[in-house]
């Protein structure tokens, strides 16, 4: 384990992202007034001055090779004077002083990437997502992969910018920690078992941490045969979010057989209208169905054209839900509204329909 | 790497015992939900499986299968070439899938690599493994890097024997210039530097932000670590510590960007790099920086800390632009799309004029999306400070809520104001906070009140929608004795009391 | 993976960390200390005489915080911070510490 002893500097702290800027944002940073969209994928903006910067936007899978980086490197240093931005949703922002270069832009980006251009304006943008098999220590199913699949089905709403009521922001997670976030579709993984412990795990794990960590104290201490101290879950208690997994691996809360998918929706995180929602649960009980879950696609397929037929302008996926109803989004969408679609958390009342307004 | 207490193979998944057994679950579908939904609404799937396939697969004919397993072949004898024996060839069978349809393919461009990088074909080897099992082969660990308690986030693979490469392979997370923009040098000197230590993958970005480089093993985690910060780069976040920072593009290229979210979050990574590098914390602490009510950094519940710029006073009204909108669009569709979405009812529209009751105006950004030439910001500028967001594990999520309704933060002295804020909440939190419990589940276990009271903010009618409807109040100043200004049940005092019989006693 | 000392038979996972916490002695630290590069002074058995205490107490390693209070209050404010621990251990007190004391490894970065 020895380890050399010259180290370099400690605490840099984060790169100056002045030296980062292209020259036209540094030029007029603070100074812009205006934007127009040109075409999907397309934007310019335009400054006091009247400076205009162009923003191609690509979207990516994310996981690169550094050749890949390279290339888009190539690209930028081509057409955009060496600088570019990415999304908070892995998209490749490219950002150009000229308007002509724009076309031979797009054809390279096409063509030498294979990225398609576009993600703005009332169109799905590229979905985020967790790092599933690829490199998670405790996924159920993947995220890269789903993703991958999922999109080549969106990719006409990805390219488009006109053909739904408003943006579609989709997540994807791996186990019920959920890390993909809030988003009008969201893609989550469901555990339906306890977690069964592997005894002979027990014994390194930080056991009053794990007993801590359970949101319903279902996980008491237990003597085992040989005086030893484990653990017990009380199955009735446990609601499979897998809180302890994450703190101690024996608690093993997936299994291959049973993990299935589920479908929320309406997550909004800006403030824009009413402000910001919770996604909610709408389909539920998918199977885990590598490579492509197509019964996934085919549920996100199903929401987004009922969408499309009956969201309004500027209106996102919670607030059409919330216009329409729930009951006219099942029938609307033919999925089945079961008892298990009914809050029984602490809050659920405050889901509860506590008047008798009724869509009849 | 002998043979781990912890590994799990295929032959020995839990789902075969444990102590909590419960073999029906296991095996039967009598209590799988899914066989019961997905024959509700099977038919929708089975119909919609021939259009997926056409979709996912254009080139679904013969000839392209025919391309694409000619096209696998050649890759393995690629792979052949770059050192892998014959017998020990890499079965990608299922994840090739994943090569064809519009969408870029990280598996391709992976293989691709893989022909320098044999780590990347076992990556992608046991990736395909996962696939076949739907069972998961890495395993946690924890790696250090000389002076810091994260920012690599170590893996074992669980199946080293098959795919020795892979044995170790970490990723180590780095924080980004401020709002994602980057140089091609400074890209290509992270590849560089990348490639030279490790199997060469790059994320751009994770959720919480960071550049993720993954593909590194024990110890070239820490050379490419010291080269990397050699050349100015560090670590990201992890653990019970302050996380990576994230923003919105802010005004390097946005007209709605009400504070400078770039300087704000390099200002906060570089006060307190020591808490971003050394966990610390009850549990992670997260600030996300949007420059207006967009919110395009997710930051409202993403993070613990959301900074949302907003204004103060009336609205920018350009009345000639409005003119040019309602003539362009209608005015049917300014009613529809701007007058009526607005959630406080303060913007009309009268003889092709806009009017607006700034007072009851909360800064939701809808009608200046929608008319962003005629409408615009105040220019009285600043940031709703907000705390608590965070998703689902454990208590479920929580939305951030209003701490500070509205707080200048233009110049280095104002974020004096907000860095101070911080600095109380993190004393408050971490010396009364439970291990892992993010400051949101916090709240709602000691109550806002007591927080407010434990940081000392004042209560503001804008931290709440409505005020309590539950009678049962613990008023302080009314408790017995106080009416009379007698101690009542100030315990301090009460001990003193208790203390002072005592001494009399003895 | 196992290591001899003593002639005692010590096992371990794959990174180091003592399996049964029982065999730790002072010895055993001492080794484990040596392998991570650490050269053991009054300072660093300060540190690990704590978390063994704790441990035997609460049976789980303490927070940070409580771990700087507790060396800040014996030791002099200016030590109780996280700068000084990791001054002693490079490696972090979490990581290192915790594996020199015997306690077991830390969980991840959920």
């Amino acid at each position: 384990m020895a380890r050399a002893k010259k180290m370099a500097p400690r605490d840099n702290g984060a790169p100056d992202y002045k030296k980062n800027l292209h020259p036209l944002m540094a030029k007029n940073y603070g100074k812009w007034s205006y934007h127009e969209k040109l075409r999907p994928g397309v934007l310019v903006h335009g400054a006091e001055n009247g400076d205009r910067l162009y923003t191609v936007r690509a979207g990516s899978p994310r996981t690169l090779s550094v050749d890949k980086v390279r290339q888009i490197c190539d690209i930028a240093d081509k057409y955009c004077q060496g600088h570019l931005r990415f999304t908070s949703r892995a998209n490749v922002e490219f950002l150009l002083a000229n308007e002509a270069d724009i076309d031979p832009l797009i054809k390279e980006v096409n063509e030498t990437l294979g990225f398609p251009v576009g993600g703005t304006g009332h169109s799905i943008s590229n979905i985020v997502h967790t790092q599933g098999w690829l490199h998670c220590n405790l996924p159920g199913t993947d995220a890269a992969g789903s993703v991958k699949a999922l999109m080549d089905l969106l990719y006409e709403e990805f390219v488009t910018d006109d053909s739904l009521p408003a943006r579609v922001k989709i997540s994807a997670s791996c186990c019920q920690i959920n890390c993909g976030g809030q988003a009008d579709i969201s893609i989550n993984l469901q555990h339906h078992h306890p977690p069964r412990i592997k005894p002979e795990g027990v014994g390194v794990c930080e056991l009053p941490k794990v007993v801590a960590i359970c949101p319903v104290a279902a996980i008491r201490p237990r003597q085992d045969e040989t005086g030893k101290t484990t653990l017990e879950v009380v199955d009735e208690k446990c609601m499979y979010c897998g809180a302890c997994h994450g703190q101690c691996p024996t608690m093993e809360i997936r299994d291959a057989k049973t993990d299935t998918l589920s479908i929320w929706l309406g997550g909004k995180t800006a403030s824009t209208r009413k402000g910001p929602s919770f996604m909610r649960l709408a389909v539920w009980g998918l199977p885990n169905n590598t490579p492509r879950w197509p019964e996934v696609g085919a549920a996100v397929r199903k929401i987004l054209d009922v969408y499309k037929q009956t969201g309004r302008p500027y209106e996102r996926i919670g607030e059409w839900v919330d216009r329409i109803g729930w009951k006219r989004f099942f029938e609307l969408t033919g999925f089945p509204f079961t008892k298990y679609h009914i809050d029984d958390s602490p809050l659920a009342r405050s889901t509860f329909n506590t008047s008798s307004h009724v869509r009849l | 790497m002998g043979g781990g207490f912890r590994r799990v193979y295929p032959e020995n998944r839990p789902d075969h015992g444990g102590i909590n057994k419960d073999e029906g679950l296991g095996e039967s579908g009598a209590r799988r939900p899914h066989v019961a939904s997905l024959q509700q609404f099977g038919g929708l799937l089975e119909s919609k499986r021939v259009y997926l396939h056409l979709l996912v697969n254009p080139y679904s004919c013969a000839i392209n299968f025919a391309f694409r397993y000619i096209k696998r072949i050649g890759w393995q004898n690629q792979m052949k070439g770059s050192g892998m024996s014959s017998e020990n060839k890499i079965n990608t069978s299922m994840i090739d899938d994943l090569e064809s349809g519009p969408w870029p393919s990280f598996v391709k461009d992976l293989k691709s690599l893989a022909t320098k990088k044999p780590a990347v074909g076992q990556l992608l080897g046991q990736l395909n493994q996962s696939y076949e099992d739907r069972w998961n082969y890495w395993q946690g660990t924890v790696l250090n890097v000389d002076g810091y308690g994260g920012g690599v986030i170590a893996r074992y693979s669980e199946l080293a024997e098959k795919y020795p490469d892979i044995a170790q392979f970490h990723t180590i997370r780095i924080i980004p210039p401020a709002g994602w923009v980057y140089s091609t040098a400074t890209l290509r000197e992270l590849c560089d530097i990348w490639e030279k230590h490790s199997a060469g993958i790059i994320q751009l970005h994770g959720m919480t932000g960071d550049i993720l480089l993954l593909g590194s093993d024990n110890k070239s985690t820490f050379d490419a670590a010291e080269e990397l910060m050699e050349h100015g780069w560090d670590l990201g976040g992890s653990g019970a510590a302050l996380r990576t920072l994230a923003c919105c593009v802010g005004q390097a290229r946005c007209e709605m960007a009400l504070i400078d979210t770039m300087a704000i979050q390099t200002h906060i990574t570089n006060t307190y790099i020591s808490e971003l590098h050394r966990p610390e914390f009850p549990y992670k602490y997260k600030f996300k920086i949007s420059g207006c009510a967009n919110d395009c950094a997710c930051a409202m519940q993403r993070s613990d800390m959301p900074i949302i710029g907003t204004w103060r006073g009336p609205m920018q009204i350009d009345q000639a632009e409005v003119g040019k909108f309602v003539d362009g669009h209608g005015a049917d569709f300014v009613i529809d799309n701007v007058i009526t979405r607005c959630p406080t009812n303060c913007i009309s529209l009268k003889d092709n004029q806009i009017e607006v009751d700034d007072d009851n105006c909360v800064r939701c950004m809808h009608c200046i999306n929608v008319m962003h030439k005629a409408l615009k910001p105040g220019k009285d500028r600043g940031a709703t400070i907000l705390i608590g967001g965070k998703r689902t594990l454990k208590i479920g999520d929580t939305m951030s809520s209003v701490l500070v309704p509205f707080m200048k933060l233009q110049t280095e002295e104002d974020w004096e104001k907000l860095t101070d804020l911080v600095e109380r909440i993190w004393e408050f939190w971490g010396e009364h906070a439970l291990e892992h419990e993010r400051v949101g589940e916090f709240i709602n276990r000691i109550g806002l009140g007591a927080f407010l009271d434990g940081v000392g903010l004042e209560p503001h009618p804008e931290m709440i929608t409505a005020p309590r409807s539950n009678p049962y109040i613990k008023f302080e100043e009314l408790a017995p004795g106080m009416l009379e200004g007698e101690s009542g049940h100030d315990p301090a005092v009460v001990n003193e009391e208790v203390e002072s019989m005592e001494s009399t006693n003895s | 993976m196992s290591f001899e000392l003593n002639g005692a038979t010590y096992e371990t996972d794959e990174d180091g960390y003592l399996l049964n916490l029982d065999q730790w002695s002072k010895e055993v630290a001492d080794y484990l200390a040596a392998e991570e590069d650490v050269e053991m002074t009054e300072a660093h058995w300060e540190v690990i005489n704590f978390l063994r205490e704790y441990y035997e107490e609460y049976k789980i390693a303490p927070m940070i915080r409580i771990l700087t209070k507790a060396i800040g209050k014996k030791l002099g404010k200016e030590k109780g911070n996280t700068k000084y621990l990791y001054e002693l251990y490079p490696g972090g007190p979490a990581k290192q510490a915790c594996k020199i004391a015997g306690l077991p490894k830390p969980t991840g970065c959920v």
